[in-house]
């Protein structure tokens, strides 16, 4: 089987696990992660719980994973250059885990903002973990070797109880790492002495010897480099769902010059073990940006990461970080891989802007250069920064409707307006930050006690060290992200009054009120919400409603960075409501820009679907630029490209200059989505029709058919009112 | 300056012309082709379009209108009298469900350019511009002029769509603004482009050339409909025509959709919705390969037909 067959061969064997997966365990909202199911007759539970089933806490984190590592079935696929798939998360394994809610020991008890959380709707992030970066270059040195020998020097120079139960749990990770690794190893030996083909009995005879010096060595190959990257992922995953990559160009750069200097390997070999590497999970990379003195970095791994995606056809989740100095070519081929593949990759994000934010939040130049595109929506310095990334959102359409309520209330007291109602939106605001603020301090103070970062600990730079969990003051820098979620929503909502209420004088806040709370019912109803909803929308350009979104970003961002948290933390803000519209639009009644009650809150930063006649791209593509918090946390731009503008003769042209211009105006990341509506329909209407149909739902790929009717009306939502 | 009737600006457009545009709808057109995909932009006037499936039913376009035009049957149907109709258009003010629309507005040349303008950083990444477009904007030749020179002057790059079926005099007046035309030969056959469009193609076919003498780049597009004008002979005379053009960037063959149906009928104008039909994708290959014959390079809506994909008629 040549390199084609071998990549045909691994898809359509992801396809057929992707499936069974839908079969048994449903629908599911959110990534198509890599991971595959269990045998049937596996069956593993966790040999260190309370009397609850749950666990919590180093020790038992350590025990537990160490023991699910040494039970885990081994997997090897003789096409694939690499061995492993992942089958569970142990985060998920404890009683009562939700994805909007983790649990958190009982002990520790947060009822006290609870009232607060509910009322504005908050995300609050309290026992959520990763999301944030690892920096794999600590582990390509060290090897799981390396890592244990530090974990056990730094751990024989420490008296701290707290300290030695955490390097003992990553004593423990690392053990457990290993022995599946080595089983690994093993089996692929064992499947090399029955492989009647030449080509792959040779190819498990070199995934045995790759695996089995793996186990103790740093990679020295370009083979095996990407094996430890994909083992680490694999590992990072089964822990707590880490998705974070890394700028993969630039790690795997060092060992891909080395061998083909040496002849080792060529740039098909390379490409193969770069599809591999990318098919085993669909962790977020960056390629392409600046490296430390501002230079370009692109190089020929750049490409060829690109050319292994192009090749492999599944989801993937690569950046490409856009600066003034970037190879054009890069940008090209990016484009290329877009609009011919049409599956979401790659994105785009702008390191101006982005740089500009970091230094704006008080950064050095150089530093914010260092922080790079690894999340749905995100950035962080690899190894260095704790930020739970988006997973802390306050839906401000909820705070909207509290300010919107309690102005008709008090009606009686203080006359409705415009003004009131803003001064409202701000007090509330503020007190919503402020809970969100305690929750951050709740967690960062108690997290280590429910759930260690096990494995970004080992490839970050302090948590060993200091013996001291990530989320528990062992990296250097904490940037608690807070996303707002709802902003067309809530702009259209403020434009919608001063145009309909305040200037043209068509109903009073009272009947506004009374219409909302009646959710638009009847005929009069009805025509009151085609007149709220057409009113000047945000996107529109120089609309009332574009007037409110830079009044609610202003608002949001200086309230969320006027102040530290209470116990001293910085908070940096940003817009996004990753896939959580359906639930946040859930807890919202009718809203005055003519949205119905129950109904979904708008996405992220982009206007409201219809919000121009003509739906123009570069109507959106300036208002989401026009919205950036600008403090280093994104507010991305979801673009969803219709199939017939990837047709036509100068596509690249067109979709680059759509692309380099919102990124000039300060754009800081666009997640792309390139849809044929049609096809989309279809698939909504009977999803097994097209089961490989992959989609961008926000920052993430997913095939369409495994996402639940909701989430797939969702996204039809998006690109029909178009 | 002056103003003129526009019928719609649309922004990212992506099908008339190259890199991203805006295209501004000129209303008016002196051509009647019966496929017509733009049929609200014939009428030199501003017109009522509706849609009743927009329509709720609330009635208020009935207390509005001075003429009684608008009529509501027990079972909620909404009707027009469009004989009664005034053209005030205050039932479109009060029609929130885009139910009821105006097509047509006056607008001055600053009013327009404030709009093309808010793409201007678009243009320049993308090598796009401003097109004038419609209708036939040519019928409007002074105010297309003054809006092109003024775009022009912004540094904008300009394109014009027309049927070029008017007299040089009037083309002369944009041609130093313009640095694109695109240009439709609805047939080459005199006779048919009579039947079918009402005019004579004898001044297309002289502008076309004199359009090659000038320093302007030109696109000619020949709309493919079953029956009417994708006969054989009539893409060859048309390819063979197009052979001596030293100017010209491609010849493009536009597969008919029937988008202006709706339209029309929205429009009121029932009888105009004929319904027409593209040909079938054997014969349109078969077309790209006799117009491939003496004009190349040769597009499909709006994309390039590598020399591989084109099939020989020798």
């Amino acid at each position: 089987m040549n390199y084609d067959q071998r990549i045909e061969h691994l898809r359509e064997e992801k396809l057929r696990q992707t499936n069974e997966k839908l079969k048994k365990l449903g629908t599911r909202d959110e990534d198509d992660y890599g991971c595959v199911l269990p045998p049937d007759d596996f069956h593993w539970e966790p040999p260190v719980t309370r009397d609850d089933g749950s666990f919590f806490g180093a020790y038992a984190w350590g025990k537990n994973f160490r023991s699910l590592m040494e039970n885990h079935p081994v997997y090897i696929d003789s096409c694939d250059a690499l061995a492993g798939r992942w089958m569970f998360m142990l985060s998920r394994m404890r009683p009562g885990y939700r994805l909007e809610l983790a649990p958190f020991p009982p002990e520790f008890d947060y009822s006290h903002l609870r009232n607060e959380q509910g009322k504005y709707d908050i995300t609050c992030g309290i026992g959520k973990d990763a999301h944030f970066a690892p920096d794999y270059e600590i582990g390509l040195r060290l090897g799981w070797g390396g890592l244990l020998e530090k974990v056990r020097d730094c751990k024989s120079k420490l008296g701290d109880q707290d300290g030695l139960e955490l390097l003992t749990a990553e004593e423990d990770a690392i053990l457990g790492i290993q022995n599946w690794i080595t089983r690994s190893a093993e089996h692929a030996g064992n499947m090399a002495a029955r492989e009647p083909d030449p080509i792959l009995r040779q190819n498990l005879l070199d995934m045995h010897e790759v695996n089995a010096r793996l186990v103790e060595y740093p990679p020295q190959t370009f083979r095996e480099a990407c094996q430890w990257i994909a083992w680490f992922n694999m590992a990072s995953r089964t822990h707590n769902r880490d998705g974070a990559g890394g700028q993969l160009d630039e790690l795997l750069r060092p060992y891909y010059e080395k061998d083909i200097n040496r002849g080792l390997i060529d740039d098909e070999d390379a490409t193969f073990y770069l599809a591999c590497l990318l098919l085993n999970d669909p962790h977020y990379y960056q390629i392409g940006g600046t490296g430390s003195n501002g230079e370009d970095v692109t190089s020929k791994l750049s490409f060829l990461i690109l050319e292994a995606a192009k090749r492999l056809k599944v989801s993937c989740n690569l950046t490409i970080s856009v600066h003034d100095g970037l190879d054009e070519n890069l940008f090209r081929f990016g484009l290329q891989c877009l609009l011919e593949e049409k599956m979401g990759f790659p994105r785009f994000s702008g390191e101006k802007s982005l740089v500009k934010g970091f230094v704006r939040s008080g950064f050095s130049r150089d530093l914010a250069r260092k922080r790079i595109a690894v999340g749905c929506n995100w950035m962080s310095l690899p190894g260095r920064e704790y930020t739970l990334n988006d997973v802390i959102k306050i839906n401000i359409a909820k705070v909207f409707e509290v300010a919107f309520e309690e102005m008709i209330g008090d009606v009686e007291d203080e006359p409705a307006s415009l003004e009131r109602l803003a001064e409202l939106f701000s007090s509330h605001l503020g007190k919503a930050v402020l809970c969100t603020a305690k929750g951050i301090d709740f967690h960062l103070d108690r997290q280590f006690r429910n759930e260690p970062e096990l494995l970004l600990n080992l490839l970050c730079y302090g948590p060993i060290e200091k013996a001291r969990d990530a989320s528990n003051g062992g990296l250097e820098y904490y940037n608690m992200c807070i996303d707002g979620a709802g902003l067309a929503t809530v702009a259209d909502s403020f434009a919608a009054i001063e145009q309909r209420v305040v200037r043209e004088g068509r109903l009073d806040f009272s009947e506004l009120a009374d219409n909302l709370h009646k959710d638009f019912e009847g005929i009069e109803g009805r025509r009151i919400r085609q007149m709220l909803g057409g009113s000047e929308k945000f996107g529109q350009g120089d609309s009332l409603g574009d007037k409110w979104a830079g009044w609610l970003t202003d608002n949001f961002a200086e309230t969320v960075k006027s102040a530290n948290t209470p116990g001293g933390r910085r908070l940096m803000p940003g817009w996004f409501s990753w896939a959580d519209t359906v639930r946040f639009g859930k807890s919202v009644g009718a809203t005055p820009d003519g949205r119905e009650a129950n109904t979904p809150i708008s996405h992220g930063a982009n206007p409201n679907p219809g919000f121009r006649k003509d739906q123009a791209l570069t109507a959106m593509c300036k208002a989401v630029a026009a919205v950036q918090p600008g403090y280093g946390s994104t507010a991305p731009w979801q673009l969803e490209l219709d199939i017939g503008a990837c047709d036509i003769a100068d596509a690249a042209d067109k979709i680059g200059g759509l692309i380099k211009t919102h990124l000039e105006l300060g754009g800081t990341l666009i997640n792309i989505n390139v849809v044929n509506a049609e096809q989309i329909l279809q698939a909504h209407e009977n999803p097994d029709l097209y089961p490989d149909l992959i989609v961008r739902v926000t920052g993430f790929t997913a095939y369409f058919s495994n996402l639940s009717k909701e989430f797939r009306q969702l996204v039809v939502d998006r690109i029909i009112t178009r | 300056m002056g103003s003129g009737l526009i019928a719609s600006i649309q922004r990212f457009s992506l099908h008339d012309g190259p890199g991203i545009r805006t295209t501004v709808f000129f209303k008016g057109c002196q051509l009647k082709c019966p496929w017509c995909h733009n049929p609200e932009t014939i009428a030199r006037k501003a017109e009522l379009i509706f849609y009743p499936q927009k329509c709720i039913g609330c009635g208020a376009c009935l207390e509005v209108c001075p003429a009684g035009a608008h009529k509501l049957s027990p079972d909620g149907q909404h009707e027009i009298d469009r004989d009664l109709c005034t053209g005030c258009f205050k039932c479109c003010d009060e029609c929130f469900s885009g139910a009821l629309q105006i097509v047509g507005q006056s607008r001055s040349v600053q009013d327009v350019l404030r709009e093309v303008m808010q793409d201007e950083l678009f243009y320049s990444n993308s090598h796009g511009g401003v097109t004038l477009s419609g209708g036939e904007p040519l019928l409007q030749a002074e105010f297309a002029a003054e809006l092109l020179k003024e775009c022009r002057s912004l540094g904008l790059r300009t394109a014009i769509e027309s049927n070029l079926a008017l007299p040089w005099s009037v083309i002369e007046k944009v041609l130093p603004f313009t640095d694109l035309f695109m240009v439709d030969i609805k047939h080459f056959d005199a006779k048919k482009h009579r039947d079918l469009t009402g005019v004579d193609n004898r001044l297309v076919l002289e502008n076309i050339q004199k359009l090659d003498d000038s320093p302007v780049e030109l696109i000619v597009r020949t709309t493919l409909v079953a029956g009417l004008t994708d006969s054989p002979g009539n893409i060859r005379q048309t390819a063979e025509f197009l052979k001596e053009l030293k100017s010209l960037k491609y010849y493009e063959l536009l597969t008919y959709h029937p988008l202006g149906l709706d339209k029309c009928i929205a429009l009121g104008k029932i009888e105009a919705s004929e319904k027409f039909s593209a040909p079938d994708s054997q014969e349109i290959q078969r077309l790209l390969g006799i117009a491939s014959l003496a004009a190349r390079p040769v597009f499909l809506d709006g994309k390039g037909i590598a020399e591989n994909e084109l099939r020989s008629e020798n």
